[in-house]
């Protein structure tokens, strides 16, 4: 517990309401998923409950943020913050640790139309965000983990690729401008903000440091709180009065898809024409979304339950699908429709592919337009076994992609043939190009069973064999399982970037308060 | 099924705070997309479906005890049933159940329900209604010009809260029965709480005591049909009581009987109501009205680490409550222009009432009765309809409260207006 006179003093800049020590509610802030795989990978018993704040604050300000920030920094507490908090690194792992849940602050700040940009506080989550962009014509970039999640926690701590990466990027590369109240409690205000009152950049006039606050990987959370992000914003391909409509029932909604749009699964008989192809399309700029993953994903991808997604399954779609990419052409005009569809069949055909759709192999329905723009398909993963995690995770350039999925393979087999892992044959991989070039994530979402000891641990040791194998072969590192040591494997084969990046811990830190948890901890602690 | 039938489903949640909102893709709108009072007004995650289901898997594994603070954790849920309609969308978890059973568990370990929940229990035991009125007076509202057959094996189950607290519909109920031509009777001061403020705060052993009674108390006087004006009691009596008490005897609400009569021409909508509406699913009505299928089948492992029911186990996602019936009702009241809120049918929001919060957090119920009249309010409707007492006496409180132009009226009393008042 902290002490009293601590805890007194949290109160006073929250209030009553807004501050728990309660071991009940603090365990639903111990509890996170993937905990149980961070355990099996540290030997430990898997288990879902993590390290188990001390106290939770409920803030509604900057200024109490940084009011608890430098409370924090005095009595010599560690602390947290998140967003919506969904994964192991949004909880604390310092024993003497508070938890600051950001969920009271809110607010679109701003929606600037004419320079594309948002301001948001951190518990605007995309959903929320994009519904209310519409009326603007405009969206923003929204992160893989989903539509409930805060693009403030993408933009400003993790990579953060998404469903509409072709066209929107990556997280990383869409912050224009952050509040950040630094680990000693200091609010500092990236970017233009200060000298104009517009947040169109976060690289000056003013200070930049967007390296130094995210870099590629993000921080995680580990220094400082960002209190507000200015986010860029992209055109909807939609007429200004379209408005997004669902009809229907649960779990088979409508959803009214705006003209000139057009999904596609082109398959590929073997990776050199998906290659081939994805560069292209990624390069001509057609579609807004170009994903990949297994034959088994696809079933998932297009229906609504899991009963259904294993009856599509064995009705035959593996035999008829392999390297496909999943394609979304979305147009503002019939002209660019027609334009860009056009070059759609012609990459097809030249690099002999076929559409799955058009063949009746798949049949995505209104509402899984829907889904894809809401970034929801990830979701559709979690169906199979209510649990999957990643490995790997490279951002890289296409054929680095095709790469990793072409090594992972051998390696997934054998743990699906010691059954603890879900079985997708080793081909489960998630692949999107983005920012329209020759770049792409991929990852390797893998079911596992959370309930299950042995499917934790089998889990693990596959990941730590993946690891390995990035490490061997260049091919990135993971960005959902890291941290110190995670970043001490890959020190050797990347210049040992870690050290630079505690020298920036211990530089922002000197107190280490911020709880590095997924980043990583500060050169020396003065205490 | 016990706390610990449930440990691998409550060690399951991926904590993704879906649970917090309505389905991601029928959001319209950042102001009204949540689906969840109870995290809206409390914010602490252990106030959502999900932080519920880890409260209770903490307290399964003997990590917690039953605080105060816990308690007030368990007991603020209006168990309106969002969150699992939105968990559903992609996980196969049941929230919503998990936190009736650690209600049980907490009411078994002598902790729960709340000083005020145990007061309205040993009212309705000893009054047979939760707010200590006299049974003898129950029937109080009964009028002159309302014709019951004591004979009839139709029954108007009238309920606590519309015998006491919302006569109004009990009399339109009761004259609509007479106008149709349809027989019915009464329990009179013989009726008995349904159960569902003892059921939902777990106190399930005192809860089945009583739907074993009402039962009896039914078959005795040959009951073959039940009339219910209430959304709580016709979930009770609909979906709960068949899970405890067998039964066959056919249960509807007001809503789809109505329904039936206009389609049978038994009543006639014939005055004009000129009102914009809105409409309110009550959450008994709706997303907890579907019933609970029995499933008798194994668990297959299809591929590594998947699994499958066979046959398919039906899953209970808020989709089979009765939405149609009222919306049908209201479009053909002369009159009355029907639109509709951005939070409806299986993700509608809760009005704040149910599960026990009305009685022991006032406060909260009457804050959460304001968020949806403010949404209410957003559709320029200048009414607010809906089919259960309850939920309409919270509305009638929030409406006084933040001084809402806004009218409320029960189905029942707009349907008996456009009749031309019964006769």
């Amino acid at each position: 517990m902290l002490e009293k006179k601590v805890y007194e003093a949290f109160t006073k800049i929250v209030g009553e309401r807004h501050i728990s020590q309660d071991l009940a509610v603090m365990d639903t802030y111990a509890f996170q998923w993937c905990n149980e795989i961070e355990g099996a990978q540290r030997g430990e018993e898997p288990q879902r409950f993590g390290v188990r704040p001390l106290a939770v604050v409920l803030p509604e300000s900057t200024e109490q943020v940084q009011s608890i920030v430098k409370l924090c920094n005095e009595h010599d507490v560690t602390f947290k913050a998140f967003c919506t908090g969904m994964g192991p690194w949004a909880g604390v792992s310092d024993p003497r640790a508070i938890q600051i849940d950001l969920r009271r602050m809110n607010r679109i700040i701003e929606v600037d139309e004419k320079n594309m940009y948002a301001v948001i506080e951190p518990y605007v989550t995309n959903a929320e965000l994009q519904s209310e962009l519409f009326e603007f014509g405009l969206m923003h970039h929204a992160q893989g983990a989903g539509p409930q999640t805060a693009p403030l926690a993408s933009h400003t701590s993790f990579v953060g690729p998404g469903f509409t990466s072709p066209y929107t990027g990556f997280s990383a590369r869409n912050v224009l401008g952050v509040e950040w109240v630094l680990p000693e409690g200091e609010i500092l205000r990236l970017g233009s903000f200060d000298h104009s009152g517009k947040w169109f950049t976060g690289d000056g006039p003013g200070i930049s440091l967007r390296g130094i606050m995210r870099g590629w990987l993000g921080t995680y959370g580990g220094l400082g709180v960002f209190t507000k992000a200015a986010i860029r914003l992209f055109s909807w391909p939609a007429p200004k009065d379209w408005k997004w409509k669902t009809s229907g029932t649960i779990p088979d909604y409508d959803w009214d898809v705006p003209p000139y749009w057009q999904m596609y699964v082109l398959n590929f008989e073997e990776w050199e024409e998906y290659q081939k192809a994805m560069y292209e399309l990624s390069d001509r700029e057609v579609t807004m979304v170009a994903t990949t993953s297994a034959p088994e994903g696809l079933a998932a991808l297009f229906t609504n339950t899991k009963q259904d997604a294993i009856e599509t399954i064995f009705a035959g779609l593996l035999a008829k699908t392999r390297n496909y990419i999943v394609m979304l052409v979305a147009a503002h005009t019939q002209r660019e429709f027609d334009f860009r569809t056009k070059l759609v069949r012609l990459i097809m055909e030249k690099y002999g592919g076929n559409d799955l759709i058009a063949e009746g192999v798949t049949t995505p329905m209104p509402m899984h337009y829907g889904e894809t723009v809401r970034n929801m398909l990830g979701g559709h993963a979690f169906r199979f076994s209510n649990c999957f995690q990643s490995t790997h995770g490279g951002m890289d350039t296409i054929s680095m992609a095709v790469r990793l999925a072409q090594l992972n393979q051998p390696i997934k087999q054998k743990y699906i043939d010691k059954g603890v892992i879900g079985d997708d044959r080793g081909l489960g991989i998630w692949i999107t190009s983005y920012e329209s070039g020759h770049m792409a994530h991929m990852e390797a979402p893998t079911v596992y069973d959370p309930t299950d000891i042995e499917s934790c641990l089998g889990y693990a040791a596959y990941q730590d064999d993946c690891n390995q194998l990035d490490l061997d072969n260049a091919l990135g590192m993971p960005f959902f399982i890291v941290g110190d040591e995670v970043h001490n494997f890959y020190a050797k084969r990347a210049m040992n970037y870690p050290d630079w990046l505690r020298k920036i811990k211990g530089a922002f830190d000197p107190n280490g308060v911020s709880d590095p948890s997924h980043y990583v901890k500060g050169v020396e602690k003065k205490k | 099924m016990t706390l610990g039938e449930f440990e691998d489903m409550m060690d399951s949640c991926v904590r993704c705070s879906k649970c917090k909102f309505i389905p991601q893709l029928v959001i319209q709108s950042k102001r009204f997309s949540s689906i969840c009072p109870s995290i809206d007004y409390y914010n602490f995650h252990a106030y959502s479906g999900g932080g519920r289901m880890i409260v209770a898997s903490a307290y399964h594994k003997g990590r917690v005890e039953l605080t105060k603070e816990m308690l007030d954790v368990i007991y603020s849920c209006t168990n309106c049933g969002g969150c699992e309609v939105s968990c559903k969308w992609v996980y196969e978890l049941e929230p919503n159940e998990a936190i009736h059973e650690l209600r049980v568990a907490a009411v078994e370990a002598g902790a729960g329900p709340m000083p005020k929940h145990k007061k309205y229990i040993e009212l309705v035991e000893r009054n047979n209604n939760p707010y200590g009125e006299d049974p003898e007076k129950r029937p109080a509202w009964l009028t002159d010009d309302i014709t019951t057959d004591e004979s009839s094996s139709t029954l108007y189950f009238v309920g606590c809260t519309a015998s006491y607290r919302r006569e109004e519909i009990a009399v339109a109920t009761a004259k609509i029965l007479n106008s149709a031509g349809e027989d019915f009777r009464l329990m009179g001061s013989d009726e008995m709480c349904c159960g569902s403020p003892v059921f939902r705060v777990g106190d399930e052993k005192k809860a089945i005591e009583i739907m074993k009674s009402n039962i009896e108390q039914f078959k005795e006087t040959g009951i073959e049909k039940i009339i219910t004006s209430c959304s709580g009691c016709y979930n009770m009596l609909k979906v709960e009581y068949p899970r405890f008490v067998e039964h066959d005897i056919e249960v509807i609400h007001t809503s789809q009987m109505i329904e039936e009569f206009i389609e049978e021409e038994k009543i006639k909508l014939t005055e004009k109501v000129p009102m914009k509406v809105t409409y309110h699913d009550p959450c008994h009505l709706g997303r907890m009205a579907e019933p609970y299928v029995p499933w008798e089948g194994e668990k297959i492992e299809v591929l590594s680490q998947v699994f499958i029911y066979d046959p398919p186990k039906p899953v209970r996602r808020g989709a089979g409550g009765v939405y149609d019936a009222p919306r049908n009702v209201l479009k053909q009241i002369p009159g009355v222009e029907l639109v509709e809120m951005e939070r409806i049918r299986e993700y509608s929001y809760c009005c704040g009432a149910g599960g026990g919060c009305r009685s022991a957090y006032p406060d909260f119920a009457l804050w959460a009765s304001n968020e949806r009249l403010e949404e209410a309010e957003s559709t320029d409707a200048s009414t607010l309809v809906s089919a259960c007492p309850f939920c309409g006496t919270n509305f009638k409180e929030g409406i006084e409260s933040r001084k809402s132009e806004m009218d409320y009226f029960d189905l029942t009393e707009l349907v008996l207006r456009s009749m031309g008042g019964g006769k």
